[in-house]
């Protein structure tokens, strides 16, 4: 090789210089197509703001750049959850909207006047490129091989388990809180190595990020001291630990309890307590290794030892009685059902409602993460392999993270980094074997039957020593004999060949699984029509817009809680209850009005202040996700209130079915969701041959009427319905009179009117 | 109202020592004094009529049941020791009667003729009579009855339902009689294992120590969640179901679904793909023979192309849309 023409460039000085050039081209190439791969959504569509939670941190993120930090941290909003309004300010993690908000302000002082919409577009996608870079940063701290952290950093980067969360417009806290959670492990790994404050304390700093950036820091902040808290057990304590654990327990607490919503929980809740511990039980660790290299008496070291046993079970005894005592709050539902897996369904149906709070089935494993899944456990053995610190905290971090991800569709996101890091660590030792063009001699082992100890030295990929037979316990099974190498090219071309087949195959789907399946906007529905050509479903757009341009100002609008959000964030207008399910009562009251009969619902709307109520329907198109097919979680949740007046089972036929044909149970028929479900559904079908393409079911002959409220807008396809909630009857009738009076008084009417009249005149 | 309310209630135990030197015992006093020994009452037709005739001026709660094994009657069984627990607590936490609250027990072989009257088709039926005379009296005779969900109910869910459907009273909370031989038991348990530990530590140490061991446990737990394993824990899904035909179908239709089987199905592949990844990453460049080790890499990436072909496939069949595929399958 030597004496190709590339041959100077790869020694010596020059050569390390390169090889670092070709990282660098490498690594930007891998962001670039990080980058690139989200950019479905954008091409296909346009340049907007994805499902349900963007669009409040979208409107959060208008907020701040239009009336300033200071102003955004006092925010109350009171055009959510009338009538009670949110302290906004006081309860979301402002960390993704202030980097919008900083980027769009650098952008400005550059003369760069982009739109704040495009930055929070595009911003989950820039920050998959920096987390491409953070993995490999992390990757090249746990393997000596430099290909490892290229690879890793090329699978984070295109692997579907990230960018069912980071595509453009998905504007979540996740689409930069993944980043950090790498960087911060980077951080951390970094300065445990080194035993550094300063890195301690940049772990601190970004791990403060993190906090400020999305819930699931509390991974972070029990996956640190747990790591540590094995170093301890394993005897493996060092004045390196030491310094950087404390120095990031001592200031990322602090730091983290500067944001409003966390405030004082870290010290206060069970879920924050596990770091406290180890930084009590590090303080006695490290006081009795100092004694002990003082003292070296050998009483005196086993008191010690058992001094810290006692110690450390008196302060998990005191813990308890603590949280006993209210003093430490228990475990928050949404972390304690992720323990005790049945706890959500039982106590909290909101939570368990959420459908990416729900268990992984194995098909999901396969389509987010696709061959690195089985790497993944290779990967992992690997680590087994020399054992240092850092990958006792990739063995630790892969068993958590797969038992999380397990038990909720949305942890998958926290387990793709390990499984990316672990999958590269397997690979790239393969690579490093086999694709090494130095062979050990063959002749050498058949001439004198001994190996041929240039073998063993010639290669570059295991960099551990042969294992001593002393120390057989210490090492893996499969590591004992001393390597040789691979001696024909033959089975290094076909593994080589095998491992690119699968690496192409690996980014085919990738390719595949992100256009087909993430980057649909979900507000925005897409469907071919029968010649092949793309038809665009807009029906949400077109009925918020309707809401924006035709309803005052101040109209209250009542919807199911997931389209709180849009709603406030795309229409502009206040809602009863919306995506940040804090007030269960409250979502639980929308339930009831939604599952009881008119007369029940009626007041409620109007003690609620309700101008407008929107459903989402999907009959028309055959649109599964809509209130229909959500409506038992209302009736759940409103129970769960209200055990009384809405019960589940009254929805449900005698044979235990859920039906909307005309066998739907009399509760299911006259309650106010499935009126507006099906108003006038049957005028646009010919008399009796109604059909609902959702639920496949024939509908009554009937269509249900409404009294008390009145339509007043349904979209081009039937998605959304609005209905308007009518004022008061000026002569002091009810409704249900008052209709049937105006029913029964006109002559004159339109055949789908005189139907309903015939109907009314059958009751 | 509420004066009126509690000064009847201050009345009641006086008008209760009125009812007992009173020749005719009152109904509710009989039953209560029955209750007092054992609760829930075991009724029959007799009793049953006795004490659900209108008019009344206490609440009765009567289980419907059939505990005889004939009738095979699961929820019975599993909701029997729940309602004994909260009657005998009602009635403990509530000596006096002041709650005027009966719990009664009707089983199928003892008033069948009760069953047929009511046209009880299946059973476990709880029936809560209210009073219809006294304070808080219902002008409805009817019994309310309560839904029994899929699961079986707990006590604490009836007692709810109980207290939320009677007059104003008392309600005494459910107490859970602590179970001392479990607690005996853990105890020792836990003695035991100390002692063991202690005793076998010297083999105990080189097995904790032992890097096999922990890979092997840390790579089974991995295989185990990964391929969906918590699911199956979460859904109680079955183990497996049958074709139709007589056969077993090894794979659930659909995405989001998967049978026991089929999850340790995928574990086993993943772990074939993964024991062969492992073998080619550090035992082949062991073998010292070139032709073994020829032949070792041969068998090992053929293992590894076959099984990922057939994982291909196995997923194809669970996404029907899924392009992808290697050969052979």
């Amino acid at each position: 090789m030597a004496d190709s023409a590339v041959g100077p460039f790869l020694q010596g000085t020059t050569g390390r210089n390169t090889r670092g050039l070709l990282r660098l081209v490498i690594l930007c190439t891998i962001a670039a197509a990080a980058v690139a791969s989200r950019l479905f959504s954008v091409i296909r569509f346009e340049s907007i703001i994805h499902e349900f939670d963007p669009w409040f941190n979208f409107r959060a993120t208008k907020y701040l750049v239009q009336h300033g930090f200071y102003s955004f941290w006092d925010w109350f909003d009171d055009r959510t959850w009338h009538p009670l309004g949110r302290v906004t300010g006081g309860t979301l993690y402002p960390g993704l909207m202030v980097t919008s908000g900083v980027i769009y302000k650098v952008l400005r002082l550059l003369s760069m006047p982009v739109d704040i919409r495009n930055i929070c577009v595009l911003l989950a996608p820039a920050f998959s490129g920096l987390t491409a870079l953070a993995t490999y940063l992390l990757t090249s701290e746990l393997s000596p091989s430099p290909s490892a952290g290229l690879l890793a950093a090329a699978f984070m980067g295109i692997t579907p388990g990230y960018i069912s969360r980071s595509v453009a417009g998905s504007y979540d806290n996740e689409a930069i809180a993944i980043f950090l959670l790498v960087f911060t492990f980077y951080l951390w790994i970094k300065a445990l190595k080194l035993g550094s404050a300063f890195w301690g304390a940049l772990t601190a700093l970004f791990y403060f990020y993190m906090v400020s950036a999305w819930g699931g820091y509390v991974f972070i902040t029990n996956l640190i001291p747990l790591h540590a808290f094995v170093l301890i057990a394993m005897g493996r304590y060092s004045p390196r630990l030491y310094v950087s654990y404390t120095t990031w327990y001592a200031l990322g607490t602090l730091a983290s309890m500067q944001i409003p919503f966390v405030g004082f929980l870290p010290i206060s809740t069970s879920e924050h307590m596990s770091p406290l511990g180890v930084f009590g039980l590090l303080q006695i660790v490290a006081f009795v290794e100092f004694i002990r290299q003082q003292v070296p008496s050998k009483q005196f070291q086993t008191l010690l030892q058992s001094l810290i046993v006692a110690i450390f079970l008196a302060s998990v005894g005191i813990l308890i009685l603590l949280t006993v005592a209210g003093v430490i709050a228990p475990w928050s539902g949404r972390f304690y059902s992720l323990w005790d897996t049945g706890y959500a369904k039982i106590h909290i149906p909101i939570i368990a409602s959420v459908s990416e709070h729900q268990p992984t089935a194995w098909p999901a494993f396969f389509f987010d993460l696709n061959f690195l899944i089985w790497l993944f456990p290779a990967g992992v053995y690997l680590c087994f392999r020399t054992l240092k610190d850092e990958h006792v905290f990739v063995v630790i971090y892969s068993i958590l993270a797969s038992y999380f991800a397990g038990v909720m569709v949305r942890l998958m996101l926290t387990l793709t980094p390990v499984v990316c890091v672990a999958a590269a660590l397997a690979l790239s030792h393969i690579l490093d074997t086999y694709l090494l063009i130095d062979s050990p001699s063959a002749e050498a082992y058949l001439n004198d039957g001994t190996r041929a100890d240039s073998a063993s030295s010639s290669t570059v990929s295991a960099p551990q020593k042969k294992p001593s037979s002393s120390a057989a316990s210490d090492s893996l099974r499969s590591t004992r004999d001393p390597l040789v190498g691979i001696y024909s090219s033959m089975s290094k071309l076909s593994i080589a060949g095998a491992i690119s087949t699968y690496l192409l195959l690996f980014v085919l789907h990738c390719t595949w699984v992100t256009s087909n399946a993430y980057s649909s906007p979900s507000v925005v529905l897409a469907s071919r029509l029968p010649d092949g050509s793309q038809h665009i479903i807009d029906d949400y757009r077109e009925a918020y817009q309707w809401l924006r341009q035709n309803t005052p100002n101040d109209a209250k609008i009542m919807s199911w809680w997931d389209y709180g959000y849009q709603i406030g964030g795309m229409a502009d207008r206040a809602t009863l209850v919306d995506n940040n399910t804090w007030n269960n009562t409250h979502i639980a009251t929308v339930g009831k009005a939604m599952s009881s009969r008119e007369e029940v619902s009626y007041p409620i709307l109007r003690q609620h202040d309700v101008d407008y109520v929107l459903v989402v329907f999907g009959g028309v198109l055959g649109y599964s996700g809509d209130d229909i097919n959500k409506f038992l979680w209302m009736v759940r949740i409103a129970e769960g209130v209200w055990p009384d007046e809405v019960k589940e089972r009254d929805f449900f036929t005698a044979r235990g079915e859920y039906r909307v044909d005309d066998e739907a149970t009399p509760t299911m028929r006259n309650s106010l969701m499935y009126k507006m479900s099906y108003y006038n559904y049957n005028s646009l079908f010919p008399p009796g041959q109604a059909r609902d393409r959702v639920r496949n079911s024939k509908l009554p002959a009937e269509g249900p009427r409404l009294n008390t409220l009145e339509e007043a807008f349904t979209s081009e396809n039937w998605i959304i319905r609005i209905y308007k909630v009518k004022d008061l009857d000026n002569v002091g009738r009810d409704h249900a009179s008052a209709m049937s009076f105006e029913k029964g008084s006109k002559k004159k009417e339109s055949t789908s009117k005189r139907r309903a009249a015939k109907a009314l005149r059958v009751e | 109202m509420k004066l009126l309310q509690a000064l009847t209630w201050s009345l009641l135990p006086l008008a209760a020592l009125a009812a007992k030197k009173s020749p005719k015992v009152e109904r509710f006093r009989k039953f209560h004094e029955r209750a007092l020994s054992s609760s829930p009452l075991k009724l029959d037709d007799r009793d049953y009529e006795t004490l659900t005739n209108a008019p009344r001026n206490y609440s009765v709660a009567v289980l419907l049941t059939a505990m005889e094994p004939q009738y095979g009657c699961q929820p019975c069984r599993e909701f029997r020791p729940e309602w004994d627990l909260l009657s005998t607590s009602w009635v403990k936490g509530d000596k006096a009667g002041e709650s005027r609250m009966i719990f009664g027990t009707l089983d199928f072989a003892d008033g069948k003729e009760s069953f047929q009257k009511m046209h009880v088709q299946s059973v476990p039926v709880l029936l809560l009579f209210q009073p219809t005379s006294g304070p808080g009296a219902k002008p409805n005779a009817q019994p309310l009855k309560y839904e029994f969900g899929s699961s079986p109910s707990e006590a604490g869910a009836v007692h709810g339902w109980i207290s939320r459907n009677i007059p104003d009273g008392p309600r005494p909370p459910i107490v859970r009689p602590v179970n001392y031989t479990r607690f005996v038991f853990i105890t020792t348990m836990i003695l035991g294992l100390l002692s063991i530990i202690r005793v076998a530590w010297p083999v105990l140490v080189p097995i904790i120590q032992n890097r096999n061991i922990w890979a092997a446990v840390t790579l089974i737990s991995i295989l185990m969640f990964t391929s969906g394993h918590m699911f199956n824990h979460i859904r109680k899904v079955p183990y497996v179901v049958g074709d139709g035909s007589g056969g077993i179908s090894y794979f659930a239709g659909g995405y989001s679904n998967q049978f026991g089987l089929e999850s340790q199905i995928v574990a086993a592949m993943y772990g074939v793909l993964s024991f062969a990844t492992i073998s080619l990453a550090l035992k082949v460049p062991r073998i010292e023979d070139p032709h073994k080790q020829q032949i070792a890499i041969w068998v090992w990436s053929g293992i590894m192309l076959g099984m990922y072909s057939f994982l291909l496939s196995s997923f194809r069949i669970k996404n029907g849309g899924y392009p992808f595929w290697l050969p052979p399958f």
